[in-house]
């Protein structure tokens, strides 16, 4: 891999070409999906590709090839430098020094690769029978999935970095739907690991079962302003918004929402949030970043208290600092940019059932939808779709569905009067490791 | 053709030997460049290729997918061999394949690869300069452009075998604006199944100022109520409601799981009988058309719902195979990677009757929904939620001030039926739908149209 990041560089160097850095990475993945106790699909996929950056006259361009023949690699290197040729000079462009020292993780895990494929079905089919064993009301499970993948990524640039990495990952993921007097509720749950003896199948599965159930016979409660309490899965989708209002460049280009409020409370003080690009059981965890930067532990927020941004090479020079390792390149074909690697919200104090014993009246909400349309990192306004239960005198009472709570992101970050001991990893929308949170106040709609 | 006859067939023929009832191999090269704009600058720019293919092998109901990025004889035979040992035992046979058909519907006057850079960047300027100029509350442009070529071929043991060559060109702008402190944002896109003559049907100028001038009406906003109101769905943007709230529940995917609330109701009222509700990957130049789907089967259109009554579901052909029906070519995937499933094309309700004022001036109270900024349904329950990025207060039946932060939250079923007045200004609009990890081009449209009683989650009580 490195090898042939070195000869793409070779191709992209010279010719006016003041740096050229090259990314190449190959992958693996299966998948298994088990529909009424069978194998309903199996996938497999393999690929590699190269992309590839040159910076030449002050302008960066990127190319990217799925055919890395000496070919295949000199057409792209020579489309990155027609690409450079388009865009505009700029002097924060550049590329990275080489550093020595990264993280050690353990990234890689042999018994991926070392489970037969018949003990992964199995484990896919204790997922699905999980749901439907939890209780009678499970009427079918949609979807019981495992998925893995093993991946090799390596960069060289024209400074002297030439690094590669291993890393293996896997989950299960099952939707499981609750029948009852005709009505329909569905209830989604996943594990991951690195490797399969990781996952917990079962555990899975009743999950999903418990969340579907525990919503029959939901209906839509009344319009009110309440106190509500965030499931992990929920609170998760709010830090992924936030996650992209966090980082330098979207401050320096005025559309974010805690530009100029570095140092200022934007939070309940319970709350400390950090980007860790560096915890083994973080998805999102490597040595470095998509440029080659060493990834590290960046406090964003402290007690409250908004401690700065996530930076990578480019945005950090802009601001006269240093990358924090957040140049993302989710693929060779992709564009780097900033981003938050696993965001990881401090545990807090008691459990999910002390909290919600907390709260006179109320709104537990389990899942939301539509965050990725609903929720605004530019703005702050935030209004979802929420599913869950009333809460009276501290305990839960009746279901809801088709309601919203909405609120802006700041006041409600500010509401945040306590924050859960569950922390768990939460694999939509990034990879963000969050707990049960309670918000004092939020706005309910429904009847 | 992508690969020849005779490697396809062996394809094809080594993927049935271990009992495979169904075998295929899909073929893609596609290139792609990708252009944005911000801060008043070309910032990035970047153009690729991504070539290979993927082998399917079908026995019963199981599926056995394996895709490779080459389109050489050994890695497409191994591929082949490892799709057929997943779907293994009975006996396959493979019919010879047919003529090597070249689907065709799409002319391209303008490829985007016969256009230099610097030419498509001017595109991107011109919307940057006019979203600008719209005024000092303007504080941030975000252009993107993309575009894609792309040639397909599919052959199966069916008999299929077919290329098509795929022409996409995309153009966005995300704007802020901001006034004392508050900050709102305005989004507008265009985008086709066509080449660079798009640009001169329409304007880039112009999709930057009306972005812009949503954020900028934005700024004057007040928060959105919520509880229930009568709402007023703007033509075009407005269609992603029914992708969303019947839409994927149509599909038959869900269907045949019996996980759609719109499973076994074929000739049941569904729905209004102002509501027809189309889906058609058949009309030239539409953004989520082709000439056929990604499992080779020609598109056309498919009428879902018709005044009211529901006529049928959306088809690939597994589905159609296990239903005993033909498919409606409605199997799509994102890439060669990726396993065709039931995906919409370009979803439409067709016009009614009523005038726009009309709609406007009967209503008494209520929420006018003019930009959608996209939605989400669990086809299981019906239950869907989709965010309002430009709403505004319908009074007297007057349109009267912005409102900000709201979500539209329903019920498929009884959105349907609470459809009470449908006009005839009929619009489409461009989105990406994603669904099971994949992203495909898809269309919705429809005229100005009124629902009853639909739930408005803003932050007023």
């Amino acid at each position: 891999m490195l090898d042939i990041a070195k000869k793409a560089l070779e191709y992209a160097s010279g010719r006016g070409v003041e740096q050229a850095e090259a990314y190449v990475s190959r992958s693996r993945s299966t998948s298994i999906k088990i529909y009424q106790r069978k194998v309903d699909e199996l996938l497999s996929n393999s690929g590699s590709g190269a992309g590839i950056r040159v910076i030449a006259g002050g302008s960066a361009g990127y190319a990217y090839t799925s055919d890395l023949s000496d070919e295949g690699l000199a057409r792209a290197a020579a489309e990155a430098r027609d690409n450079a040729a388009v865009t505009a000079p700029d002097e924060f462009t550049g590329l990275p020094s080489p550093a020595t020292e990264f993280a050690r993780m353990n990234l890689y895990n042999d018994k991926l690769q070392q489970t037969p494929l018949g003990e992964k079905i199995e484990l896919a089919k204790s997922v699905e029978a999980a749901a439907l064993e939890y209780d009678q009301r499970v009427a079918q499970v949609e979807q019981a999935a495992y998925s893995e993948s093993q991946a090799e990524v390596a960069i060289a640039n024209t400074l002297g970095f030439a690094r590669s990495y291993r890393e293996t990952s896997c989950y299960a993921f099952t939707m499981a739907i609750a029948l009852q007097n005709g009505e329909m509720q569905t209830g989604v749950s996943f594990t991951t690991g690195r490797e399969p003896g990781q996952l917990d199948g079962r555990a899975c599965g009743s999950e999903a079962a418990a969340r579907a159930v525990s919503l029959l016979g939901a209906a839509q409660s009344e319009s009110m302003t309440c106190p509500v309490v965030m499931d992990p899965f929920v609170t998760a989708g709010l830090i992924g918004v936030i996650g992209l209002a966090l980082t330098g460049e979207s401050v320096q280009k005025q559309r974010s929402l805690f530009a100029g409020l570095e140092g200022r409370q934007v939070a309940g003080t319970g709350f400390t949030l950090v980007d860790d690009g560096i915890h083994p059981e973080g998805l999102a965890s490597a040595p470095f970043d998509g440029e080659g930067v060493p990834t590290q532990q960046t406090p964003l927020i402290k007690n409250g208290a908004l401690q700065g941004y996530l930076y990578d090479t480019y945005s950090a020079r802009k601001d006269g600092c240093a990358s924090t390792g957040n140049g993302i390149r989710g693929s060779y074909s992709a564009i780097p940019h900033v981003g938050p690697t696993n965001l990881r919200v401090q545990g807090g104090k008691g459990s999910q059932d002390e909290i919600i014993a907390s709260v006179e009246k109320g709104f537990f909400v389990s899942e939301v939808s539509g965050i990725h349309s609903g929720a605004n990192a530019v703005s702050g306004d935030f209004s979802v779709g929420a599913a869950g239960h009333l809460i009276e005198s501290g305990r839960l009472t009746v279901p809801v569905r088709e309601v919203t709570i909405a609120g802006d992101i700041l006041s409600m970050l500010k509401a945040i009067e306590a924050v859960g001991d569950d922390c768990r990893w939460i694999p939509f929308g990034g990879s963000i490791h969050a707990p049960t949170v309670l918000v004092g106040k939020m706005t309910v709609s429904g009847r | 053709m992508l690969l020849e006859r005779r490697m396809a067939e062996k394809v094809i023929d080594l993927a049935l030997e271990k009992g495979a009832d169904f075998a295929e191999v899909y073929a893609e090269r596609r290139v792609s460049m990708t252009l944005s704009l911000e801060d008043g600058k070309l910032e990035k720019s970047s153009s690729g290729l991504d070539l290979g293919a993927s082998v399917r092998a079908i026995k019963d109901r199981s599926t056995s997918f394996v895709s490779t990025d080459s389109l050489e004889e050994e890695p497409l035979l191994e591929a082949a061999r490892l799709a057929g040992e997943g779907a293994a035992d009975g006996g396959g046979r493979a019919h010879a394949l047919g003529g090597g058909k070249v689907a065709d519907k799409h002319f391209i006057e303008v490829s985007p690869a016969s256009v230099a850079a610097a030419a498509k960047v001017e595109l991107l300027s011109a919307a940057d300069g006019a979203a600008r100029a719209v005024g000092t509350e303007i504080v941030q442009a975000m252009i993107g452009y993309n575009d894609t070529c792309s040639e397909v071929m599919v052959a199966s043991s069916e008999g299929c075998f077919v290329t098509e060559e795929r022409t996409r060109v995309r153009l966005v702008a995300r704007i802020v604006a901001v006034r004392e402190g508050l900050m709102q944002t305005g989004y507008d896109s265009v985008g086709a199944h066509k080449g660079m003559e798009l640009f001169q049907e329409r304007d880039p100028a112009a999709v930057g100022e009306t972005a812009a001038k949503k954020a900028r009406t934005m700024l004057d906003s007040r928060p959105a109520p919520s509880g229930k109101m009568t709402v007023v769905l703007h033509r075009g943007f407005g269609g992603v409601l029914f992708h969303e709230a019947c839409g994927h529940g149509l599909e038959a995917d869900a269907v045949e799981k019996g996980a759609s609330v719109f499973a076994d109701k074929t000739g049941e009222k569904v729905a209004s009988e102002l509501v027809t509700l189309v889906d058609d990957g058949s009309i030239a130049g539409e953004w989520g058309s082709n000439a056929i789907d990604d499992e080779g089967v020609p598109t056309g259109r498919n009428v879902l719902i018709e005044a009211g009554f529901l006529r049928g579901y959306m088809y690939d052909r597994l589905r159609a195979r296990n239903a005993g029906v033909e498919s409606t070519g409605n199997g799509r995937r994102q890439s060669f990677r990726h396993p065709p499933i039931p995906r919409m094309t370009n979803t439409f309700i067709l016009d009614g009757e009523s005038s726009v004022s009309e709609v406007f001036a009967s209503t008494d109270s209520g929420f006018f929904a003019k930009t959608l900024s996209g939605g989400q349904v669990d086809p299981a329950t019906g239950d869907f939620v989709f965010g309002v990025s430009e709403g505004y207060m319908i009074e007297a039946g007057r349109v009267t001030y912005p409102l900000r932060g709201a979500t539209l939250i329903g019920n498929g079923p009884a959105v349907l039926k609470n459809v009470d007045m449908v006009a005839d200004d009929f619009e489409m609009n461009i989105g990406v739908c994603g669904k099971d990890g994949q992203g495909v081009p898809a269309g919705s449209g429809q005229p100005t149209l009124r629902i009853l009683d639909l739930t408005v989650g803003g932050t007023e009580v």
